[in-house]
Protein backbone atom coordinates (compact mmCIF):
# COMPACT_ATOMS: atom_id res chain seq x y z
CA UNK A 1 0.00 0.00 0.00
CA UNK A 2 1.97 3.28 -1.27
CA UNK A 3 -0.09 6.06 -2.26
CA UNK A 4 2.66 8.61 -2.10
CA UNK A 5 2.51 10.25 -5.66
CA UNK A 6 -1.12 10.32 -5.90
CA UNK A 7 -1.83 12.09 -2.68
CA UNK A 8 1.41 14.53 -3.68
CA UNK A 9 -0.72 14.85 -7.08
CA UNK A 10 -3.90 15.34 -5.94
CA UNK A 11 -2.69 18.18 -3.11
CA UNK A 12 -0.73 19.89 -5.94
CA UNK A 13 -4.21 20.17 -7.86
CA UNK A 14 -6.07 21.16 -4.77
CA UNK A 15 -3.64 23.78 -4.58
CA UNK A 16 -3.91 24.79 -8.02
CA UNK A 17 -7.41 25.17 -7.93
CA UNK A 18 -7.31 26.81 -4.74
CA UNK A 19 -9.51 24.38 -3.32
CA UNK A 20 -8.14 24.20 0.04
CA UNK A 21 -6.19 26.68 2.51
CA UNK A 22 -4.41 23.47 3.88
CA UNK A 23 -3.69 19.74 3.35
CA UNK A 24 -3.54 17.16 6.47
CA UNK A 25 -1.34 14.36 5.34
CA UNK A 26 1.77 12.10 6.55
CA UNK A 27 5.34 13.09 6.57
CA UNK A 28 8.26 11.40 7.58
CA UNK A 29 9.16 11.98 11.31
CA UNK A 30 12.86 12.10 10.23
CA UNK A 31 15.03 9.82 12.22
CA UNK A 32 13.30 6.83 11.68
CA UNK A 33 10.50 5.11 9.21
CA UNK A 34 7.38 6.11 11.36
CA UNK A 35 5.41 8.88 10.76
CA UNK A 36 4.27 11.62 11.86
CA UNK A 37 0.96 13.85 10.63
CA UNK A 38 1.86 17.05 9.02
CA UNK A 39 -0.42 20.28 7.96
CA UNK A 40 0.69 21.77 4.49
CA UNK A 41 0.00 25.49 3.51
CA UNK A 42 1.24 25.41 0.48
CA UNK A 43 2.85 23.58 -2.78
CA UNK A 44 6.38 23.96 -1.77
CA UNK A 45 6.06 21.75 0.81
CA UNK A 46 3.77 19.15 -0.91
CA UNK A 47 7.07 16.86 -1.23
CA UNK A 48 6.95 16.14 2.31
CA UNK A 49 3.80 13.90 1.75
CA UNK A 50 3.84 10.45 2.16
CA UNK A 51 1.29 7.58 2.30
CA UNK A 52 2.40 3.87 2.98
CA UNK A 53 1.23 1.42 5.47
CA UNK A 54 3.10 3.26 8.35
CA UNK A 55 0.58 6.03 8.12
CA UNK A 56 -1.09 4.81 11.79
CA UNK A 57 -2.61 8.44 12.97
CA UNK A 58 -6.09 9.09 12.45
CA UNK A 59 -5.89 13.04 10.61
CA UNK A 60 -9.38 13.75 11.03
CA UNK A 61 -8.13 14.72 14.87
CA UNK A 62 -7.24 17.66 12.98
CA UNK A 63 -10.40 18.69 11.71
CA UNK A 64 -10.88 20.07 15.79
CA UNK A 65 -11.27 23.91 15.98
CA UNK A 66 -7.62 24.07 17.36
CA UNK A 67 -6.10 23.04 14.10
CA UNK A 68 -7.70 24.12 11.05
CA UNK A 69 -10.82 26.36 12.06
CA UNK A 70 -13.05 27.89 9.45
CA UNK A 71 -10.26 26.57 6.55
CA UNK A 72 -11.05 24.44 4.06
CA UNK A 73 -9.14 21.43 4.63
CA UNK A 74 -8.16 18.61 2.28
CA UNK A 75 -7.05 15.57 4.57
CA UNK A 76 -6.40 11.50 3.77
CA UNK A 77 -8.50 8.85 5.62
CA UNK A 78 -8.39 5.37 6.03
CA UNK A 79 -11.54 3.11 6.73
CA UNK A 80 -11.42 3.78 10.40
CA UNK A 81 -10.56 7.26 10.17
CA UNK A 82 -13.29 8.21 7.25
CA UNK A 83 -16.11 6.52 10.11
CA UNK A 84 -14.85 8.92 12.58
CA UNK A 85 -15.15 11.76 10.30
CA UNK A 86 -18.64 10.43 9.69
CA UNK A 87 -19.40 10.84 13.16
CA UNK A 88 -17.93 14.67 13.38
CA UNK A 89 -20.14 15.12 10.50
CA UNK A 90 -23.07 14.13 12.20
CA UNK A 91 -22.74 16.01 15.14
CA UNK A 92 -22.21 19.21 13.12
CA UNK A 93 -18.62 19.74 13.86
CA UNK A 94 -17.32 20.15 10.35
CA UNK A 95 -18.96 20.93 7.66
CA UNK A 96 -18.71 18.87 4.64
CA UNK A 97 -18.47 21.45 2.31
CA UNK A 98 -15.16 22.53 3.17
CA UNK A 99 -13.79 19.64 3.02
CA UNK A 100 -11.98 17.77 0.10
CA UNK A 101 -11.77 14.00 1.74
CA UNK A 102 -8.83 11.31 -0.13
CA UNK A 103 -10.33 8.26 0.96
CA UNK A 104 -7.79 4.98 1.42
CA UNK A 105 -8.68 1.53 0.03
CA UNK A 106 -7.11 0.46 3.04
CA UNK A 107 -4.90 -2.63 3.25
CA UNK A 108 -3.97 -2.63 7.12
CA UNK A 109 -1.38 -0.32 8.82
CA UNK A 110 1.49 -1.52 10.58
CA UNK A 111 2.96 -1.03 14.46
CA UNK A 112 6.25 -0.22 15.21
CA UNK A 113 7.17 -3.80 14.80
CA UNK A 114 6.24 -4.29 11.35
CA UNK A 115 3.32 -6.18 12.31
CA UNK A 116 -0.25 -5.45 11.34
CA UNK A 117 -2.22 -4.05 14.01
CA UNK A 118 -4.67 -6.00 15.93
CA UNK A 119 -7.40 -3.58 14.72
CA UNK A 120 -6.50 -4.13 10.84
CA UNK A 121 -6.29 -7.54 11.16
CA UNK A 122 -10.01 -7.54 13.05
CA UNK A 123 -11.00 -5.05 10.75
CA UNK A 124 -14.67 -4.50 9.39
CA UNK A 125 -15.01 -1.64 7.32
CA UNK A 126 -11.23 -1.50 5.73
CA UNK A 127 -12.81 1.28 2.58
CA UNK A 128 -13.44 4.89 3.33
CA UNK A 129 -16.87 5.49 3.80
CA UNK A 130 -16.75 9.53 3.29
CA UNK A 131 -14.78 10.23 0.12
CA UNK A 132 -14.31 12.62 -2.64
CA UNK A 133 -11.62 10.98 -4.19
CA UNK A 134 -10.61 6.67 -3.85
CA UNK A 135 -7.33 5.56 -4.24
CA UNK A 136 -7.17 1.42 -4.33
CA UNK A 137 -9.35 -1.02 -5.07
CA UNK A 138 -12.57 -0.92 -2.56
CA UNK A 139 -12.81 -4.33 -1.57
CA UNK A 140 -16.44 -3.87 -2.06
CA UNK A 141 -17.43 -6.29 0.69
CA UNK A 142 -20.12 -6.04 3.06
CA UNK A 143 -18.99 -5.98 6.87
CA UNK A 144 -18.28 -9.50 8.00
CA UNK A 145 -20.40 -10.93 11.29
CA UNK A 146 -19.13 -9.25 14.38
CA UNK A 147 -15.90 -10.63 15.90
CA UNK A 148 -15.49 -9.74 19.01
CA UNK A 149 -11.70 -8.71 20.62
CA UNK A 150 -9.82 -11.57 21.67
CA UNK A 151 -8.09 -9.52 24.34
CA UNK A 152 -11.35 -8.58 25.98
CA UNK A 153 -12.77 -12.45 25.70
CA UNK A 154 -9.68 -13.61 27.37
CA UNK A 155 -10.27 -10.58 30.13
CA UNK A 156 -13.81 -11.10 30.90
CA UNK A 157 -13.05 -14.71 31.19
CA UNK A 158 -10.74 -14.28 33.91
CA UNK A 159 -12.17 -14.31 37.67
CA UNK A 160 -13.49 -11.14 39.27
CA UNK A 161 -10.27 -10.29 41.67
CA UNK A 162 -7.79 -11.19 39.10
CA UNK A 163 -9.41 -8.98 36.80
CA UNK A 164 -9.72 -6.40 39.33
CA UNK A 165 -6.07 -6.38 39.81
CA UNK A 166 -4.78 -6.53 36.05
CA UNK A 167 -7.40 -3.09 35.79
CA UNK A 168 -5.76 -1.19 39.18
CA UNK A 169 -2.35 -1.88 37.62
CA UNK A 170 -3.29 -0.20 33.96
CA UNK A 171 -5.39 2.80 35.95
CA UNK A 172 -2.19 3.00 38.16
CA UNK A 173 0.08 3.12 35.11
CA UNK A 174 -1.75 5.97 33.73
CA UNK A 175 -0.34 9.16 33.84
CA UNK A 176 -3.01 11.37 33.38
CA UNK A 177 -1.53 13.19 30.33
CA UNK A 178 -4.84 13.41 28.58
CA UNK A 179 -2.70 12.98 25.36
CA UNK A 180 -5.67 9.91 24.65
CA UNK A 181 -8.45 12.57 24.73
CA UNK A 182 -6.46 15.19 22.64
CA UNK A 183 -5.86 12.20 20.36
CA UNK A 184 -9.29 11.30 20.21
CA UNK A 185 -11.05 12.96 17.13
CA UNK A 186 -14.70 12.70 18.68
CA UNK A 187 -13.56 13.89 22.28
CA UNK A 188 -13.89 17.64 20.65
CA UNK A 189 -15.84 19.34 23.60
CA UNK A 190 -14.34 22.63 24.59
CA UNK A 191 -14.68 21.89 28.42
CA UNK A 192 -14.79 18.01 29.15
CA UNK A 193 -16.57 17.10 32.64
CA UNK A 194 -13.23 14.81 33.51
CA UNK A 195 -11.52 18.54 34.01
CA UNK A 196 -13.78 19.37 37.07
CA UNK A 197 -11.95 16.50 39.23
CA UNK A 198 -8.92 18.90 38.81
CA UNK A 199 -10.65 21.68 40.25
CA UNK A 200 -8.54 21.30 43.82
CA UNK A 201 -5.43 20.36 43.95
CA UNK A 202 -6.37 17.07 46.01
CA UNK A 203 -8.62 15.89 43.13
CA UNK A 204 -6.04 16.69 40.60
CA UNK A 205 -3.65 14.24 41.97
CA UNK A 206 -2.31 11.75 39.87
CA UNK A 207 -3.82 8.83 42.11
CA UNK A 208 -5.06 5.41 40.35
CA UNK A 209 -8.50 6.60 41.64
CA UNK A 210 -8.05 9.50 39.21
CA UNK A 211 -6.91 7.69 36.27
CA UNK A 212 -10.31 5.19 36.71
CA UNK A 213 -12.29 8.20 36.94
CA UNK A 214 -10.77 10.02 34.30
CA UNK A 215 -10.98 6.79 32.06
CA UNK A 216 -13.72 4.98 32.99
CA UNK A 217 -15.16 8.44 32.12
CA UNK A 218 -13.72 9.10 29.21
CA UNK A 219 -14.71 5.43 27.17
CA UNK A 220 -18.58 5.87 28.47
CA UNK A 221 -18.92 8.72 26.76
CA UNK A 222 -17.24 7.41 23.60
CA UNK A 223 -19.44 4.25 24.02
CA UNK A 224 -21.31 3.58 20.85
CA UNK A 225 -19.12 6.34 19.12
CA UNK A 226 -15.79 4.94 18.90
CA UNK A 227 -14.59 3.84 15.71
CA UNK A 228 -11.50 1.91 16.89
CA UNK A 229 -8.72 3.81 15.59
CA UNK A 230 -6.47 3.65 18.66
CA UNK A 231 -5.37 7.24 17.85
CA UNK A 232 -5.42 7.00 21.89
CA UNK A 233 -3.41 4.16 22.40
CA UNK A 234 -0.62 5.43 20.04
CA UNK A 235 -0.62 8.31 21.52
CA UNK A 236 -0.97 6.95 25.23
CA UNK A 237 3.12 7.50 26.49
CA UNK A 238 2.61 4.35 28.95
CA UNK A 239 1.16 2.01 26.71
CA UNK A 240 -2.11 1.65 28.40
CA UNK A 241 -4.51 -1.45 26.79
CA UNK A 242 -7.06 1.27 26.28
CA UNK A 243 -8.93 -0.35 23.60
CA UNK A 244 -9.98 -3.36 25.87
CA UNK A 245 -12.47 -0.39 27.32
CA UNK A 246 -14.13 0.70 23.76
CA UNK A 247 -14.08 -2.83 23.04
CA UNK A 248 -15.78 -3.78 25.54
CA UNK A 249 -18.40 -0.95 24.96
CA UNK A 250 -18.90 -1.95 21.49
CA UNK A 251 -19.66 -5.58 22.09
CA UNK A 252 -22.29 -4.68 24.96
CA UNK A 253 -23.75 -2.53 21.91
CA UNK A 254 -23.03 -5.18 19.40
CA UNK A 255 -24.59 -7.95 20.86
CA UNK A 256 -27.44 -6.44 23.07
CA UNK A 257 -28.71 -3.89 21.12
CA UNK A 258 -27.78 -4.88 17.46
CA UNK A 259 -26.19 -1.72 16.72
CA UNK A 260 -24.20 -1.67 13.51
CA UNK A 261 -20.51 0.10 13.92
CA UNK A 262 -20.30 3.87 14.81
CA UNK A 263 -20.07 5.95 12.20
CA UNK A 264 -20.54 3.24 9.18
CA UNK A 265 -24.10 5.14 8.15
CA UNK A 266 -23.87 9.10 7.52
CA UNK A 267 -26.35 11.15 9.65
CA UNK A 268 -26.35 7.45 12.09
CA UNK A 269 -25.46 8.73 15.54
CA UNK A 270 -24.71 6.05 17.68
CA UNK A 271 -26.32 3.64 19.63
CA UNK A 272 -27.30 6.10 22.60
CA UNK A 273 -28.96 8.59 20.47
CA UNK A 274 -31.91 5.88 20.01
CA UNK A 275 -33.65 2.66 21.85
CA UNK A 276 -35.81 0.14 20.71
CA UNK A 277 -39.01 -1.36 22.71
CA UNK A 278 -37.13 -4.64 22.70
CA UNK A 279 -33.77 -3.62 24.65
CA UNK A 280 -32.56 -6.22 27.46
CA UNK A 281 -34.36 -5.34 30.61
CA UNK A 282 -33.33 -8.52 32.29
CA UNK A 283 -30.80 -6.73 34.23
CA UNK A 284 -33.40 -4.15 35.79
CA UNK A 285 -35.41 -5.08 38.96
CA UNK B 1 -9.34 -19.17 65.46
CA UNK B 2 -10.10 -21.13 62.05
CA UNK B 3 -14.01 -20.45 62.54
CA UNK B 4 -13.65 -16.91 63.04
CA UNK B 5 -11.59 -16.24 60.39
CA UNK B 6 -14.11 -17.76 57.66
CA UNK B 7 -16.84 -15.68 59.70
CA UNK B 8 -15.48 -12.41 58.73
CA UNK B 9 -16.67 -10.73 55.80
CA UNK B 10 -14.29 -10.01 53.02
CA UNK B 11 -14.39 -7.71 50.45
CA UNK B 12 -15.08 -9.52 46.81
CA UNK B 13 -13.26 -7.59 44.62
CA UNK B 14 -10.01 -7.85 47.12
CA UNK B 15 -10.60 -11.24 49.06
CA UNK B 16 -7.41 -10.03 51.17
CA UNK B 17 -9.38 -7.16 52.50
CA UNK B 18 -11.73 -7.95 55.70
CA UNK B 19 -14.40 -5.44 56.59
CA UNK B 20 -14.51 -4.03 60.05
CA UNK B 21 -16.79 -6.02 62.82
CA UNK B 22 -20.26 -4.13 62.54
CA UNK B 23 -19.87 -2.92 58.47
CA UNK B 24 -22.90 -1.81 57.36
CA UNK B 25 -23.16 -0.76 53.96
CA UNK B 26 -23.62 2.40 52.38
CA UNK B 27 -25.38 2.25 49.22
CA UNK B 28 -26.24 5.92 46.52
CA UNK B 29 -30.09 5.74 45.38
CA UNK B 30 -30.44 7.80 42.43
CA UNK B 31 -34.26 7.90 41.94
CA UNK B 32 -36.21 9.64 39.29
CA UNK B 33 -38.73 12.79 40.39
CA UNK B 34 -41.59 11.64 38.89
CA UNK B 35 -42.03 7.75 39.53
CA UNK B 36 -39.40 6.24 41.92
CA UNK B 37 -38.93 9.47 44.27
CA UNK B 38 -43.00 9.34 44.61
CA UNK B 39 -42.64 5.72 45.45
CA UNK B 40 -39.84 5.99 47.95
CA UNK B 41 -42.56 8.44 49.54
CA UNK B 42 -45.24 6.71 49.75
CA UNK B 43 -42.79 3.80 51.21
CA UNK B 44 -42.16 6.19 54.31
CA UNK B 45 -45.60 7.54 54.31
CA UNK B 46 -47.14 4.22 54.46
CA UNK B 47 -44.65 2.95 57.34
CA UNK B 48 -43.18 0.48 55.59
CA UNK B 49 -39.74 -0.41 57.07
CA UNK B 50 -36.65 -0.55 54.78
CA UNK B 51 -32.81 -0.53 55.42
CA UNK B 52 -31.47 2.93 56.27
CA UNK B 53 -28.42 2.23 54.38
CA UNK B 54 -29.59 4.00 51.43
CA UNK B 55 -28.61 7.53 50.63
CA UNK B 56 -31.06 9.23 48.37
CA UNK B 57 -30.62 11.59 45.31
CA UNK B 58 -33.37 12.95 43.18
CA UNK B 59 -32.77 13.25 40.12
CA UNK B 60 -35.02 14.65 37.19
CA UNK B 61 -35.44 11.28 34.94
CA UNK B 62 -33.38 8.18 34.62
CA UNK B 63 -31.49 9.18 31.88
CA UNK B 64 -30.58 12.22 33.64
CA UNK B 65 -28.15 9.64 34.94
CA UNK B 66 -25.30 10.06 33.50
CA UNK B 67 -22.61 6.84 33.57
CA UNK B 68 -20.18 9.29 35.50
CA UNK B 69 -22.65 9.54 38.60
CA UNK B 70 -21.79 6.05 39.02
CA UNK B 71 -18.43 6.18 39.03
CA UNK B 72 -18.57 8.92 41.06
CA UNK B 73 -20.74 7.41 43.30
CA UNK B 74 -18.44 4.44 43.78
CA UNK B 75 -15.07 6.38 43.49
CA UNK B 76 -16.10 8.09 46.89
CA UNK B 77 -18.73 6.86 50.15
CA UNK B 78 -20.60 4.26 47.77
CA UNK B 79 -20.45 0.63 48.55
CA UNK B 80 -22.80 -0.11 46.22
CA UNK B 81 -25.82 2.19 44.01
CA UNK B 82 -29.39 1.84 42.91
CA UNK B 83 -31.08 3.38 40.15
CA UNK B 84 -34.39 3.29 39.76
CA UNK B 85 -37.16 5.08 37.45
CA UNK B 86 -40.22 4.85 35.73
CA UNK B 87 -41.56 1.45 34.19
CA UNK B 88 -40.73 0.92 30.51
CA UNK B 89 -43.44 3.46 29.20
CA UNK B 90 -44.62 5.64 32.11
CA UNK B 91 -41.65 8.24 31.46
CA UNK B 92 -42.72 11.80 32.02
CA UNK B 93 -40.43 12.70 29.55
CA UNK B 94 -42.04 9.92 27.15
CA UNK B 95 -38.71 8.03 26.03
CA UNK B 96 -35.82 9.04 28.84
CA UNK B 97 -35.60 5.47 30.48
CA UNK B 98 -35.56 3.65 26.96
CA UNK B 99 -32.17 6.06 26.45
CA UNK B 100 -31.34 5.54 29.92
CA UNK B 101 -31.77 1.97 30.09
CA UNK B 102 -29.18 1.13 26.93
CA UNK B 103 -26.38 3.33 29.27
CA UNK B 104 -27.26 1.12 31.99
CA UNK B 105 -26.61 -2.22 30.66
CA UNK B 106 -22.99 -0.58 29.17
CA UNK B 107 -21.95 0.93 32.52
CA UNK B 108 -22.90 -1.69 34.59
CA UNK B 109 -21.02 -4.19 31.69
CA UNK B 110 -17.91 -2.30 31.80
CA UNK B 111 -17.65 -1.76 35.40
CA UNK B 112 -18.34 -5.44 35.88
CA UNK B 113 -15.26 -5.67 33.35
CA UNK B 114 -12.91 -3.29 34.95
CA UNK B 115 -13.72 -5.42 38.18
CA UNK B 116 -16.57 -4.52 40.27
CA UNK B 117 -18.84 -7.92 41.11
CA UNK B 118 -21.84 -7.21 38.77
CA UNK B 119 -24.66 -6.25 42.33
CA UNK B 120 -22.34 -3.47 43.10
CA UNK B 121 -24.58 -1.76 40.34
CA UNK B 122 -28.09 -1.97 40.50
CA UNK B 123 -31.08 -0.97 38.38
CA UNK B 124 -34.99 -0.98 39.05
CA UNK B 125 -38.28 0.28 37.73
CA UNK B 126 -40.08 1.44 40.71
CA UNK B 127 -43.72 3.48 40.07
CA UNK B 128 -45.28 6.23 41.74
CA UNK B 129 -47.61 3.53 43.42
CA UNK B 130 -45.14 0.76 44.57
CA UNK B 131 -44.22 1.54 47.88
CA UNK B 132 -44.45 -1.78 48.92
CA UNK B 133 -41.98 -2.75 45.93
CA UNK B 134 -39.43 0.14 46.58
CA UNK B 135 -39.04 -1.22 49.87
CA UNK B 136 -38.55 -5.22 48.58
CA UNK B 137 -35.63 -3.32 46.15
CA UNK B 138 -33.64 -1.54 48.59
CA UNK B 139 -33.68 -4.91 50.94
CA UNK B 140 -32.71 -6.71 48.16
CA UNK B 141 -29.71 -4.76 47.35
CA UNK B 142 -28.64 -3.96 50.99
CA UNK B 143 -28.54 -7.58 51.04
CA UNK B 144 -26.90 -8.37 48.24
CA UNK B 145 -23.67 -5.47 48.88
CA UNK B 146 -23.88 -6.52 52.69
CA UNK B 147 -22.68 -10.55 50.95
CA UNK B 148 -19.92 -8.63 48.75
CA UNK B 149 -18.59 -6.85 51.49
CA UNK B 150 -16.86 -3.47 51.53
CA UNK B 151 -15.87 -2.34 48.31
CA UNK B 152 -12.05 -1.31 47.88
CA UNK B 153 -11.97 -0.63 44.44
CA UNK B 154 -10.47 2.86 43.48
CA UNK B 155 -11.49 4.81 46.30
CA UNK B 156 -10.24 8.42 46.91
CA UNK B 157 -7.53 8.13 49.67
CA UNK B 158 -9.95 10.26 51.66
CA UNK B 159 -12.70 7.94 51.16
CA UNK B 160 -10.85 4.48 51.73
CA UNK B 161 -12.10 2.59 54.97
CA UNK B 162 -8.99 2.02 56.94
Amino acid sequence: MNYTKQIQEIAAKLFAEDKIDVFVGYRMNGFDDNQVPVLITGVNEIPKLVFTDKSVFNLVNYLKPDHTRRKRVGLVVKGCDSRSLNLMLTESQVKRENLYVVGIACEGVTDDAGQKMQNCTDCMVPDAVVFDEMLGTPSGSQPAAYKANADVTALAAMPLPERAAYFEEVFANCIRCNACRHSCPLCYCAKCCIDQETSTLYNGANTTSAAFHALMTWSLHLAGRCVDCRNCEKACPSHLPLHLLHKQNESVIYENFQEHLAGVISEDRGAFYKYSLKDPDDFIM
Amino acid sequence: MEAEVKDQLVSIEKPGLIAPPNWEPVIMGILCNWCSYAGSDLTGTSRIQYPPNIRIIRVPCSSRVDPWFLIKSLQTTADGVLVSGCHPGDCHYISGNYYARRRFLVTKKLLNFVGYHENRVQFSWVSAAEGPKFAKVVAKVTDDIKKLGPLHLYKKENFEKK
